[in-house]
């Protein structure tokens, strides 16, 4: 039996390098950062005072403002990279075909926003400690809108409503690996039959007093290297043959889907790459591919040191011998971290590598460290035709999610545009 | 082409009636709600004060490492207790134990985990409530005091995904995993995900868990403000429902591919026949009054099962006590099952110990299992006068006898998300 293939064929995103697709895959190729001091709020006093946001993003893009209440800063950056993957796919969901879209999103985590929180705080918990007869008045804790946009499927109910996607709707979270795992689930669900296509993405934000917080008091303050970022990616996800056949331009194959845990600790995954390597081949035997068909590697690449050396090590075990010869980059070296959205913009990444034919650099490279010795691309982007990229997230909680595309002439000979 | 059979090898179960599948239905049976006076906090004044707490929650009863409690939340203890027991009941770790090295790492591989979680809540961000104290609305005194007042353990504790990362740990379980955030489908959808898992080849044996906590202080009164909470009772289908009440707890399921238990040679409580999905779109809370949304999943549900409607031998609806809900459920069950005699008994849980929100389907899957080995859809012991809306389904306040062993359980959360599944028990 033949699996039902599954093509891009239409991508969005909101990053901290840019609001769109044009825009930041400028910036990925050029290696720019988006690292800059807090700007969203007063950051001066924190230990970390420097986070990828984004920047220039007109709310107005997505509409009205009765809308705009029911949404958190990430919604925001859903329905905008929601909105440029269904106009780049040139399809939407119709009456007729509703019941078979699906949507599959990688959520934040985050619960109710600093400025709600404080309103309760200073009308409930002025002393530091909840009381509870107070909430009864309390304006926050009576607002509807504030209760909307704290729910988990806050952002699964404003992308099925704007677009009227009927089917298969489902929210994940597996930490850094959300966006990866939402994908993967995409893939799945258009492969078993449950759905023709699906709308499928990442958005976070904790760019905020309360998530950098509590990623200040959780990694040593002076630790280097991880830079928080917030954003959206969103893909359009349809069964092959039904792309081809509207004259779809098709970006890549979502060929493959591998996860796993890491069961080891709940921030790290082990020295010996044990977990990641799982979820690597996995992910391309589910693409029916072989190790030294893959030209290109967006790694998960955090750059703190446990996770980059245990992601090496799994990179030269899958790999073996034809490891030299997979261009490798991390391109949160330039973007920042977008936890939950960072699986779907870097499946993004490797879209758009595999359409253009280049790929784009590990920013900020300055020393080789031995232990991370993968043929990086540095300096400039590398123009070469990608048969098969693998893009790596791997999350908090041990989950690791790998996703492997594929070139459309690798699948049935023709480009990606036919007409 | 027939689809690969999973079996249910194990089971497990925490809520306000009990602490695992048998001693829920027998409470159930018993015809006495376990949803009581909320003691989490003092609701004088309150407009609603009950809930299905769990009784004499005992932290470590529920998990014994206690160096583990300060790096999670009150919902992630029920989630890995509730699969703690269906593991350890499933005897797949006592065989594991008698493998070779190498083969344990494939078996731990080969196992996986999906767990629908309840996802973030309120009160754990009040742990920075102390520290806006100090602060005084000052952001750089925010950020200064920081590592003085506020745990360094919050963003771990705030994991959505603790039950699923802690149950690997705790078991050494390495396959394919998910962690479904998806309101009160999540249990539901991590049983469907892993069945598709097991039947696609990507495991042989995996883990389902549903887990959540939702009764605290701020979420009660969202819920109450938005006309969910049920004034006095949870009334589902009578005349008098008016809204719902909350239960806290966990669900799980131990799956396995039919050749992953024969090599024990165990005997499945039963077997998952199929699962069906479907959404409204019509917004967070809204829901269609047709029951658009609840027909689309039963009916996809049957066709992944390969079942027909006349072969389902009982239906636990969703039954929440909302009017909304309950008439639109009613109108979904009687367009795909017909009101005639031939149609299955119905029945519903959530009068015995509330809504368990992320838990609620899965919990549901663990007690309709139980009921099937005894032959007895147990009674909706709530229900006096059927609301006319909702007229037409085989409920009764009496047990009834299931048509056969299949069940069909269905589930409703926010986001205008309906899941629907088909077991067989044995």
């Amino acid at each position: 039996m033949s699996k039902r293939r599954v093509a891009i064929t239409g991508i969005g995103l909101v990053t901290p390098v840019g609001n769109d697709v044009a825009s930041t895959w400028d910036a990925l190729l050029a290696g720019r950062s988006g690292g800059a001091p807090i700007t969203i709020f007063d950051a001066s006093g924190f230990p970390v005072r420097i986070a990828a946001e984004v920047k220039g993003f007109r709310s107005d893009v997505i509409g009205d403002r009765k809308l705009l209440k029911f949404t958190t800063r990430s919604h925001r950056f859903a329905l905008a990279a929601a909105d440029q993957a269904l106009a780049d796919a040139r399809i939407r969901p119709t009456a007729e075909d509703a019941t078979r879209w699906g949507c599959a999103v990688g959520a934040g985590m985050m619960t109710s926003e600093y400025d709600d929180l404080t309103v309760t705080h200073d009308y409930s918990a002025l002393e530091g400690e909840l009381d509870a007869a107070k909430l009864l008045t309390d304006p926050a804790a009576n607002d509807p809108m504030i209760f909307c946009r704290s729910q988990a499927t806050a952002g699964i109910s404003l992308i099925t409503k704007r677009y009227g996607i009927r089917g298969y709707a489902t929210s994940v979270h597996t930490a850094c690996a959300s966006g990866g795992q939402a994908l993967g689930t995409g893939l799945k669900l258009i492969r078993r039959g449950a759905a023709d296509r699906v709308l499928a993405g990442g958005f976070d934000s904790m760019i905020s007093p309360i998530g950098i917080g509590g990623f200040c008091l959780l990694f040593d303050a002076t630790r280097n290297g991880f830079l928080l970022g917030e954003g959206a990616g969103f893909l359009v996800l349809e069964e092959w043959e039904s792309a081809r056949k509207r004259g779809a331009k098709i970006y890549a194959e979502l060929a493959g889907d591998g996860n796993s845990l890491s069961s080891y600790r709940i921030t790290d995954s082990p020295p010996d790459g044990d977990g990641p390597i799982q979820s690597m081949r996995a992910s391309l035997a589910d693409a029916g591919v072989m190790p030294s068909e893959v030209d290109y590697l967006n790694a998960h690449g955090t750059s703190t040191g446990m996770n980059d050396r245990s992601e090496t090590a799994a990179t030269r075990a899958v790999f073996g011998d034809h490891v030299d010869k997979v261009s490798v980059s991390s391109t949160k070296s330039s973007m920042g971290h977008l936890i939950a959205a960072a699986g779907a913009v870097e499946v993004v990444v490797c879209a758009l590598a595999i359409d253009r034919g280049e790929m784009p650099v590990n920013a900020n490279y300055k020393t080789p460290d031995p232990d991370c010795n993968l043929n990086l691309i540095v300096g400039a982007p590398r123009r070469q035709r990608v048969r098969v990229a693998m893009s790596n997230s791997f999350g908090f909680g041990g989950s690791n999610s790998s996703v492997v595309l594929r070139h459309p002439e690798e699948v049935d000979g023709k480009p990606g545009q036919t007409h | 082409m027939a689809k690969p059979k999973i079996v249910v090898t194990g089971s497990g179960a925490v809520c306000a009636a009990g602490m695992d599948p048998a001693a829920v239905l027998a409470s159930v049976r018993s015809g006495k709600t376990s949803v009581a006076p909320i003691r989490q906090w003092d609701t004088t004044g309150w407009p609603t004060h009950d809930a299905g707490e769990v009784a004499d929650f005992n932290a470590r009863a529920l998990v014994e490492d206690r160096k583990l409690h300060k790096l999670i939340r009150r919902t992630d203890l029920f989630g890995l207790y509730a699969a703690g027991r269906a593991i350890a009941s499933s005897g797949i770790l006592a065989h594991r134990d008698q493998l070779d090295d190498a083969t344990v790492a494939a078996y731990n591989d080969r196992t996986g985990v999906y767990v629908g979680s309840g996802g973030g809540n309120y009160q754990n961000q009040y742990d920075y409530f102390p520290l806006m104290t100090t602060a005084r609305g000052s952001l750089p005194a925010f950020g200064e005091e920081l590592a003085n007042t506020v745990n360094p353990m919050w963003l771990l504790r705030t994991l959505p995904n603790n039950v699923l990362g802690h149950i690997g740990i705790q078991h050494r379980l390495k396959g394919p995993n998910a962690c479904i955030t998806n309101h009160s489908v999540g249990g539901t959808l991590a049983v469907i995900e892993a069945t598709e898992a097991l039947r696609n080849g990507e495991a042989d044996r995996a883990v389902a868990v549903g887990h959540d906590a939702p009764i605290e202080p701020q979420m009660v009164l969202y819920y109450q403000r938005m006309g969910l909470i049920a004034s006095s009772a949870l009334l589902p289908f009578d005349a008098r429902h008016d809204g719902s009440l909350f239960g806290e707890g966990a669900g799980a399921l131990m799956l396995e591919t039919e050749a992953s238990a024969a090599e024990r040679g165990v005997t499945p409580l039963g077997e998952i026949l199929g699962g069906g999905y479907a959404c409204e779109a019509e917004g967070l809370v809204a829901i269609r009054d047709d029951g658009d949304g609840v027909a689309r999943a039963i009916t996809a549900a049957l066709e992944d099962a390969e079942l027909r409607p006349s072969d389902v031998g009982m239906i636990v609806a969703h039954a929440n006590g909302t009017q909304q809900s309950d008439i639109s459920e009613a109108a979904a069950i009687r367009s795909v099952f017909g009101t005639g005699s031939n149609a299955p008994p119905v029945t519903g849980f959530k009068w015995a110990f509330g809504h368990l929100i992320a838990a609620a389907g899965i919990v549901d899957m663990t007690i309709a299992l139980a009921a099937l080995a005894i032959d007895e859809v147990p009674a909706l012991a709530t229900l006096g006068d059927v609301d006319p809306a909702c007229a037409g389904l085989a409920i009764s306040s009496k047990p009834q006898k299931p048509r056969n062993k299949v069940a069909l359980i269905i589930c409703r959360g926010f986001a205008g998300t309906n899941a629907a599944l088909l077991l067989r028990g044995s």
